[in-house]
């Protein structure tokens, strides 16, 4: 695509705020750590469990400014841009562990400061501000828009959506589709009527028993405050393969309004906070997608695809700090391990280096890390060996949310289970043979699927002093290590 | 599809269901027919976590000046051979031209020989410095868990034991599993058994046999003094041994590090050490000793060059002790003591 005037009006606008921010830096070393991932992948719970272990002093064996007792101290502090939410870290902590429930979910970007005063080996007194960004993985989703247009974006959307098992989903929608012709003048009930059955129909997606994860436009299903506004009330329609649109018809408003969503949501995230990260954790919940079946974990591992393809990686030099920074470490964070016996923690994160391989290989050229990790910020469950007759089960220890239903039980709430999972293979590839690779909720009846993994609640957890219990976790210190381990030298 | 025959089902017990019982892991009692056992696991992140104390503190503070001084002074020394070599040539060729080539000869036999002996001197340092590192490494991934550091140490490990032709088959088995998904710490407690078990066998024996020689010499030596030169050299030959046996190979300088090295992990661990088992062994023996004063000296000798070979090998060794267990003084000193019981009877 040609370069365009408002495209290096863009840049030079970035370019203008990452000199601004490197002079702010120069004098306060600052490390942006963006945490996202796809909706329930567990965001606001590892941002909470990581503030509480650095605030109150974790068991973080392998962080090793923590471990080997540099740190002095960590204390949160207002943040700096003041258009953005604040992290609700204290009610969070306080639904984990007092009321032992998970925190709503992330909505929204939410920000919160971090000011760690730590020593340098070498004696010296120094002080490092992380600030913590936290939005919602799907608007990652919507970045790669920037560079499609309407018709481009409304026939990938719809062959996608005449795929299994999507297309029964969409059926609704595509029975109204037929009646559309873009051609004809625009009317805002049909607009509206569209919107909304494709709306619907990314919402079926994301139903647990689908879990798919790739459903841009990502505003759709979060729209916060632009919710009824004309830039979210557009959706694909069945376009001739070229052609432009007549004025005035349906199909120039799709388009109108297809750029408005790009202009109003899709920049203002890219440059106002996006484009700013220096280090990224994308959380995955893959569990999901093997409870789900084989077209999820396919559809997972094409959204990550499409998430990575938006990062700016690379290894940081002064000139790219300058205009244009990068970021140069990414952690891919397989979550909820502890839904897991630690004998296949290894398997899974096979199964997410496989999933991310392509990524690796590309970040391998520009320099920059990348890690896979998996990890449970806040671990729920104990480990177990289970015996029946000759049949022994590595297992997990928890309670399952109420609600929860494995073998036809539903569960309270405060009943204690012993579960083994599934097993998940040797090699991760058999996971994407293909449709009949395994059986997930989406094809198989309840009974007959490989993996089943409940939902559990927060741990029961004894406070000995008063700032409250530290929070068990699995593997977040290497996670730390590898995230800001090295700023922090 | 194979795989898929042994595929297990998610199963989930409910435990307050009364088919389902709770025991604990020691718990041997046969379970009765028909129900479920759940036998709850210590969880892995609250054992202790087993951190080596570093051979030697490796921090650096500030600018090394002694470094630079000894430097200077060795530069200064060196000038100043060299000035005198010269002359002694320059007055050898006003004497007779035959003598000065002789001279000049000698002195390039005596550079290049001085040479090849600083390689070899350099390398030896080089291989101990690699073997203590790849120490540090796998300690580190123990606690981190890091899978692509640990294949890159076995990687290294594979190629450090490569020169030992006993560890082939060791080896061959190693390499076996290095396409497998293991644990990053697993894989090197994987490592640790099927490349040191042999290795830990035969250090146990150099050092109990030094142990139980020490012993019986200065039990039997006239004169204090020849004692302490013997455990001196018995403990030098040790320590080079065992070097050698887990692949370095020190040369004079590497020989004074290691024993710098040594010495400082005896004093770390000496304490404890003396406090129990040391003393335990001496006074338990104590009918021995009373039975003649040079047998117990014989045995205190003994006993400590073993610690002194148990610390060599905690220095030497290129992993850390955690899948097979550290020989402890007390074993060692088992020998020792069955050794000359069975003498004395």
């Amino acid at each position: 695509m040609a370069l365009r005037f408002s495209d290096i009006v863009e840049e030079a606008r970035l370019s203008a705020r990452a000199l601004k921010d490197y002079g702010d830096h120069f004098f306060h070393p600052t490390v942006r750590l963006g945490v996202t991932g796809l909706s329930r992948a567990g965001k606001t719970v590892f941002i909470t469990a990581l503030i509480r272990g650095l605030t109150r002093g974790g068991r973080f064996p392998v962080f090793e400014p923590l471990a080997s007792g540099r740190i002095a101290r960590a204390r949160l502090e207002p943040q700096p841009d003041d258009a953005v939410p604040r992290f609700d870290y204290e009610n969070h902590v306080k639904t984990l562990v007092e009321a032992r429930r998970w925190p709503n979910s992330t909505v929204d970007i939410s920000e919160l400061r971090l000011v760690i005063d730590y020593q340098r080996p070498n004696g010296a007194d120094r002080t490092l501000t992380l600030d913590i960004v936290d939005y919602p993985g799907e608007w990652l989703l919507d970045l790669p828009l920037l560079n499609q247009s309407y018709e481009q974006w409304s026939s990938q959307s719809l062959a996608l959506s005449r795929q299994l098992p999507r297309e029964r989903l969409a059926a609704p929608w595509h029975a109204y589709l037929a009646t559309l012709k873009p051609q004809e003048p625009a009317d805002e009930q049909a607009a509206l009527a569209a919107a909304r059955l494709f709306t619907d129909y990314l919402g079926a997606c994301r139903d647990e028993r689908f879990a798919m994860s790739l459903l841009p436009p990502g505003r759709f299903l979060m729209p916060g405050n632009l919710a009824g506004s004309p830039a979210l009330t557009f959706a694909p329609l069945d376009l001739p393969a070229d052609g432009v649109a007549p004025e005035g018809s349906l199909w120039a408003m799709m388009v109108r309004r297809y750029e408005a969503y790009k202009d109003v949501v899709v920049r203002p995230f890219f440059r106002d906070h996006f484009s700013r990260l220096d280090r990224q954790v994308v959380l995955v919940d893959a569990l999901a997608a093997f409870n789900a079946g084989p077209a999820a974990l396919v559809d997972l591992e094409a959204a990550l695809a499409g998430i990575l393809d938006c990062f700016r990686i690379g290894r940081s030099t002064f000139i790219s700090s300058l205009f244009r920074p990068r970021i140069d470490r990414i952690l891919f964070a397989a979550s909820k391990a502890d839904h897991l016996h630690h004998s296949s923690h290894d398997r899974l994160e096979a199964v997410l280096r496989r999933t991310v391989s392509g990524a690796v290989a590309r970040a391998a050229d520009t320099g920059a890390d990348i890690d896979v990790v998996a990890l449970s910020a806040v671990r729920a469950t104990r480990e177990a060996q289970v015996q029946r007759g000759r049949d022994k089960w590595p297992a997990i220890l928890g309670t399952p949310s109420s609600g929860e239903i494995a073998d036809g039980e539903a569960f309270d709430g405060s009943t204690e289970v012993a579960t083994f999972p599934g097993e998940l293979p040797g090699d991760p590839e058999q996971l994407f043979a293909g449709n009949g690779a395994f059986a997930g909720l989406s094809t198989a009846a309840a009974e007959q699927t490989d993996f089943r993994f409940l939902r559990f609640r927060p741990p029961q957890l004894e406070s000995a002093d008063a700032q409250g219990p530290a929070l068990p976790h699995i593997r977040l210190d290497r996670a730390l290590q590898f995230l800001i381990g090295d700023r922090l030298q | 599809m194979s795989e898929r025959t042994s595929h297990r089902k998610p199963t989930t017990f409910k435990l307050d269901d009364p088919r389902v019982m709770v025991i604990s892991a020691d718990d041997t009692s046969r379970p009765s027919r028909g129900t479920v056992q759940v036998t709850p696991e210590a969880d892995p992140a609250l054992l202790p976590v087993l951190v080596e104390t570093p051979v030697e503190p490796s921090m650096r503070r500030g600018f090394r000046w002694g470094t630079v001084f000894w430097s200077a002074i060795a530069g200064l020394t060196l000038l100043g051979v060299g000035l005198g070599i010269t002359g002694l040539i320059e007055d050898l060729f006003a004497k007779s031209e035959g003598l000065g080539f002789l001279g000049l000869g000698f002195a390039f036999a005596a550079a290049l020989a001085l040479s090849a002996v600083a390689a070899r001197e350099a390398f030896g340092l080089m291989r101990l410095s690699s073997i203590e590192k790849l120490h540090r490494r796998a300690a580190a991934v123990l606690l981190s868990d890091d899978r692509r550091e640990s294949r890159d140490i076995v990687q290294d490990l594979v190629k450090l034991a490569h020169q030992n032709p006993h560890l082939a088959r060791a080896r061959a088995a190693l390499q076996g599993h290095a396409g497998d998904i293991i644990d990053g710490a697993d894989l090197i407690r994987l490592a640790e058994r099927e490349l040191m078990t042999p290795l830990d066998q035969e250090a146990r024996r150099l050092v109990s046999q030094a142990a139980q020689r020490v012993s019986i010499l200065t039990a039997v030596s006239p004169r204090a003094l020849i004692d302490v030169l013997f455990v001196l050299l018995a403990s030098l030959r040790l320590i080079r041994q065992l070097a050698r046996l887990y692949g370095g190979r020190p040369g004079t300088l590497g020989m004074i590090a290691l024993m710098r090295h040594v010495i400082g992990h005896v004093a770390i661990t000496g304490g404890m050490a003396a406090s129990d088992s040391l003393v335990q062994q001496v006074l338990g023996h104590g009918i021995a000793a009373k039975l003649s004063q040079r047998l117990g000296e014989g045995i205190l000798n003994g006993l400590l060059t073993a610690r002194l070979g148990l610390a060599a090998i905690d220095v030497t060794r290129p992993l850390p002790f955690t899948a097979l267990p550290r020989p402890a003084l007390a074993d060692l000193a088992k020998d020792l003591l069955r050794k000359r019981d069975v003498e004395e009877g």
